[in-house]
């Protein structure tokens, strides 16, 4: 984050940009063990960052760890993305840059205009405006996270329309996203959407997770 | 989460670098789950192309001092167990004794898709899903470069910093430090256990073989998508 600097004899934190990741602290690498987490740390609204930064930080909302959901890690024994689906994950403020929860209303104010269907699994799902805008809630609009996911789900012949709409907000963001796109396996093994994304213009990268349908049971072979 | 996705690197630099996470689900299998993660974890401990393994909730990996059997006592009722390996036979092993393990526990493996899904087919095994990587989208001038990106992008959940890789970088290209003491003390952030150490120290020496001054970032210029 940056957020850590020099300043004349000292070095001091710039709480605006910290995150709350707690590497810092956890590495205890001060001399003079200055480093310590302030009890606004664990106050909302500033609580939210360590929720969405340390790993081993649970969320309230989903009493899970991590900024994720299981996604397509237990896909074979939950159903969860079908033949027909595409899941999405965005994932923003990854790698390494940080987001503040305004860049995810961008995109966001945009997804609830498209019919997809979004993740309510998501941790980010208990800071977004109720009913459904697309906004996040007003305290927590300027806190910075190391990063936050949106996931959603959109049918199959969905995808050109949520990709051309996607791209330009994307490219307009004040941070970085990392993009990832859940798809099951053709029943000969192929992934036809490696192809379709090719010719979209966001090309999958060679890497990718893959779940080995070793789960039991599995709801959808 | 996708924190063992969008590892950065060309298809020639992703080589050899495989991630394991044996994944209970919330509400199917995870209760009573701790016999079946000490069965998995037994068996990644018996391979030898093991490089690293840890997760969050024990709080640190083996690269930063987590002792096995500490982390077996950890695995009642967890998320999973988590891996990486430097060997396409080790994941090829692994696969091959889970399968004849049966126990019922999602298995993702990220890795090259290629590569992947040949060991798969080799073992005859019927991959269920993926997670694509679809690259890095938005303002990319923010980014550090090529080779620090592969190198903070193995832990997920980005607890290695651009600054303390360039340090690293820049103290092995001084001698002051060997490619594997800058990957063993860059590991240390990463609780999960997925930084692979060796691909770090691959990185670090090439570090050497290209000059990595001027500018903050070394070589490669801007990071591409």
């Amino acid at each position: 984050m940056n957020c850590i600097a020099q300043k004349g004899d000292a070095v001091e934190i710039d709480q605006d940009e910290c995150v709350e990741c707690g590497v810092c602290l956890r590495a205890g690498v001060c001399p003079t063990d200055a480093i310590a987490m302030p009890v606004e740390s664990t106050q909302y609204p500033r609580a939210i960052r360590a929720q969405f930064s340390d790993p081993g930080v649970q969320h309230p909302s989903t009493n899970q760890g991590g900024r994720g959901t299981e996604e397509m890690k237990t896909n074979d024994v939950t159903g969860r993305i079908r033949r027909g689906e595409y899941g999405m994950a965005l994932e923003f403020g990854r790698p390494g840059t940080g987001a503040r929860m305004t860049d995810l209303e961008k995109v966001l104010k945009l997804l609830v205009t498209m019919d997809v269907e979004l993740e309510k699994n998501n941790a980010v799902f208990a800071f977004l405006d109720e009913p459904l805008t697309g906004g996040v809630k007003p305290e927590f609009r300027n806190e910075k996270v190391l990063s936050a996911i949106l996931e959603f789900k959109i049918p199959e012949h969905r995808l050109e329309h949520v990709v051309r709409q996607l791209l330009p907000v994307l490219a307009d963001l004040d941070t970085v996203v990392s993009w990832g796109l859940v798809s099951r396996f053709a029943e000969n093994g192929a992934l036809p959407v490696r192809t379709k994304l090719q010719a979209l213009g966001v090309p999958a990268r060679p890497n990718a997770k893959i779940n080995m349908g070793l789960g039991r049971p599995v709801v959808e072979p | 989460m996708s924190h063992a996705l969008h590892r950065h690197g060309t298809a020639q630099q992703l080589q050899n670098d495989y991630t394991f996470y044996a994944r209970t689900s919330r509400f199917v299998n995870r209760e009573g789950c701790g016999p079946k993660l000490r069965k998995i974890l037994r068996i990644l401990l018996e391979e030898k192309g093991l490089v690293n393994f840890g997760s969050s909730h024990a709080g640190k990996s083996y690269k930063a001092g987590l002792d096995p059997d500490d982390y077996a006592a950890t695995l009642d009722n967890a998320y999973g167990v988590a891996a990486c390996f430097s060997d396409r036979e080790a994941i090829r092993s692994i696969l091959k004794k889970l399968r004849e393990a049966d126990t019922g526990i999602s298995i993702v493996i990220s890795g090259l898709i290629d590569e992947i899904v040949g060991i798969a087919r080799e073992l005859d095994l019927k991959p269920h899903t993926a997670f694509l990587s679809l690259g890095i989208h938005g303002k990319k001038a923010l980014l550090p470069t090529d080779q620090v990106l592969q190198i903070t992008t193995m832990c997920g959940h980005g607890m290695v910093s651009a600054k303390l890789s360039r340090t690293v970088i820049e103290k092995v290209k001084a001698g002051k430090m060997t490619p594997e003491a800058g990957a063993h003390l860059l590991a240390q952030p990463c609780p999960c256990g997925i930084f692979n150490t060796e691909r770090c120290s691959a990185i670090l020496e090439v570090g050497l073989e290209k000059s990595i001054l001027p500018g903050p970032d070394g070589p490669g210029g801007p990071a591409s998508p």
